[in-house]
């Protein structure tokens, strides 16, 4: 595996606990999700590798040797993209992913061409010459994310790439950063959006306070779930009546809506008992789909953060 | 190589993000410069010959103190509290490149103005100096020490006390400093506390080399700021590298 952390632990001088015995690898060409809560303890996990902070003990390797002993070269072997936007008011895109490439040892030919293909692939054409002040800021994430791929390191580490930009967009840039990972990069991707999780990551790891609770592919974490499918029910606020899952799987309530887990032979029965009980006006509406990596996420940590969803991600049975 | 490329890369990073600031710099170290030369003489209508050039080589002198350890202090921290800087941290560069470029960018802000404070004064008061051939790196020297003491500050101390304190340093340094006064002027004390701070050197470093007729120039005001500017840079630089 190119990226090794083991038994990583981080407490800061507060006494927070931020990283505990966390042991993780990612291997060439693979894209690592890290998911969790705010204060789950990403981003902290992210520092470490790149230098910025220093662990309390366990050890960051990258192809064998140890990161924490050489800051240095971990800041060479790693692309970044910060959770916080870039500092690059006052630049174009072109000045700032040129900026950063030529940065990172490459030379202005090369950075030129690999700019010209990132900015078409992410469709940023229309801003390249505008002062990054005066972006959006959606537009200047996807600047950041150009910066941190112009020039890849042997690892990229990208803190919640996708915020704020625009659904359309935000497919081209999990295109690019599948493509990063085909050329060979280790990808470790931080973000608390589970739905995009599940679609763009190879293997993931869910951290809750600052330890690993579950790590696996999506469809291994989806098995261990025991349930193929998941129903959805959203509560009638008037109704006095709390619905009692004749189901054996896990249920989990979130607000006002109650996520049953329902055995694939289970989907007849399931429909019947939610249009029962949304006749007696115990709920609103229902949605019965397949289970996603969304409820492995809500069985595990007890709660979701939730995200703006693409629109493809509407329900696959809706009676209302 | 790599340090002198990075170097380039980054001054060329930084001079871009800071270029909108430049006029706006200018503008108010041109404002500060105004205010000393037109405000003093009427407080003191009566000014005699020494305070006249006094006033006219503590303009540029508190024009530099007032970018390097006021505006650079609250930027940087504010830089820190945002988390820019990390990010310029984490760049895959060593960070003695990002200091010194950073430094240079600042310098670059600082010199207009204090040019722009000699003119001022000499337009004012009509003078006819002969500045002296050290005055450069004279200059430089107590705009390098300002920006690297200011750099420290906002380094180590969390950005709410970077800003009192850079408040309480505008007071210090206007009303307390022997920059447009002699420092004989001062209590004892204060005389003695400014022999070893490093603003009463800035001070006789810059009207030394500004008007070499009127005032001499102390050997040791160049060792105070050798020594500070050194501080300042080390603090800065172990703040810098350090992991928290």
């Amino acid at each position: 595996m190119l990226l090794q952390l083991e038994e990583l632990t981080k407490v800061y001088r507060t006494g927070t606990r931020a990283n505990d015995q966390i042991s993780l690898a990612v291997g060439e060409g693979e894209v690592f999700g890290l998911l969790g809560h705010n204060g789950a303890g990403k981003t902290t996990l992210v520092n470490q590798v790149v230098g910025l902070l220093r662990p309390t003990s366990g050890t960051i390797r990258i192809d064998g040797r140890d990161m924490v002993a050489d800051p240095g070269l971990a800041r060479r072997l790693c692309s970044f993209q910060a959770q916080a936007q870039v500092p690059i008011d006052g630049l174009t895109p072109r000045q700032a992913i040129d900026l950063l490439g030529q940065l990172r040892g490459s030379s202005k030919l090369e950075v030129r061409r690999r700019r010209e293909r990132l900015v078409d692939a992410l469709d940023l054409g229309e801003w390249l010459d505008i002062d990054a002040a005066r972006l959006s800021g959606g537009v200047k994430r996807l600047v950041a994310f150009a910066m941190a791929a112009v020039s890849p390191g042997r690892v990229v580490m990208l803190d919640e790439p996708t915020n704020d930009v625009d659904p359309v967009r935000r497919r081209l840039l999990w295109r690019q950063v599948r493509t990063l990972a085909d050329h060979g990069a280790a990808v470790l991707l931080v973000t608390h959006n589970v739905i995009e999780a599940e679609r763009s990551v190879d293997r993931l790891a869910i951290l809750d306070g600052g330890r690993v609770i579950a790590e696996g592919t999506p469809a291994e974490l989806k098995g261990r779930l025991g349930a193929a499918l998941r129903l959805e029910l959203v509560l009638s606020p008037d109704s006095a009546v709390v619905p009692i899952s004749p189901f054996p799987g896990s249920s989990v309530s979130v607000g006002n809506r109650l996520m049953v887990g329902i055995p694939m032979d289970g989907a007849g029965q399931a429909v019947t008992w939610a249009e029962s009980l949304q006749r007696a006006g115990a709920i609103e509406e229902f949605t019965l789909g397949p289970a996603t990596l969304e409820d492995v996420y809500v069985a595990l940590v007890g709660g979701v953060e939730t995200r703006p969803a693409e629109p493809e991600e509407a329900r696959s049975a809706t009676a209302a | 190589m790599q340090l002198l490329r990075s170097y380039q890369l980054l001054v060329t990073w930084q001079a871009l993000r800071k270029k909108a600031y430049l006029p706006l710099m200018m503008a108010v170290q041109t404002l500060f410069s105004l205010g000393i030369v037109l405000g003093y003489p009427l407080l003191f209508p009566t000014l005699d010959r020494t305070s006249i050039y006094l006033i006219a080589t503590g303009a540029p002198a508190i024009s530099m103190i007032s970018v390097g350890l006021v505006a650079l202090p609250q930027t940087v921290g504010e830089q820190r509290t945002e988390g820019s800087l990390a990010y310029m941290r984490s760049l895959p560069v060593p960070r003695l490149s990002y200091l010194v470029a950073d430094l240079t960018v600042w310098l670059g802000i600082v010199i207009p103005g204090v040019v722009l404070g000699v003119l001022v004064g000499a337009w004012r008061f009509g003078l006819d100096l002969q500045v002296s051939p050290l005055v450069v790196p004279a200059m430089v020297m107590v705009a390098l020490t300002a920006t690297c003491l200011g750099y420290a500050l906002a380094s180590v101390l969390p950005y709410m006390l970077t800003v009192i304190i850079t408040q309480a340093i505008v007071v210090f340094v206007f009303m307390f400093s022997p920059l447009t006064f002699l420092p004989s002027k001062l209590p004892a004390w204060l005389e003695t506390i400014h022999s070893i701070l490093p603003i009463q050197a800035m001070g006789e470093v810059t009207r030394g080399t500004i008007a070499p007729n009127e005032f001499g120039l102390p050997p040791g005001a160049f060792l105070v700021l050798a020594v500070w500017c050194v501080l300042g840079f080390g603090v800065t630089y172990a703040a810098m590298t350090r992991r928290g």
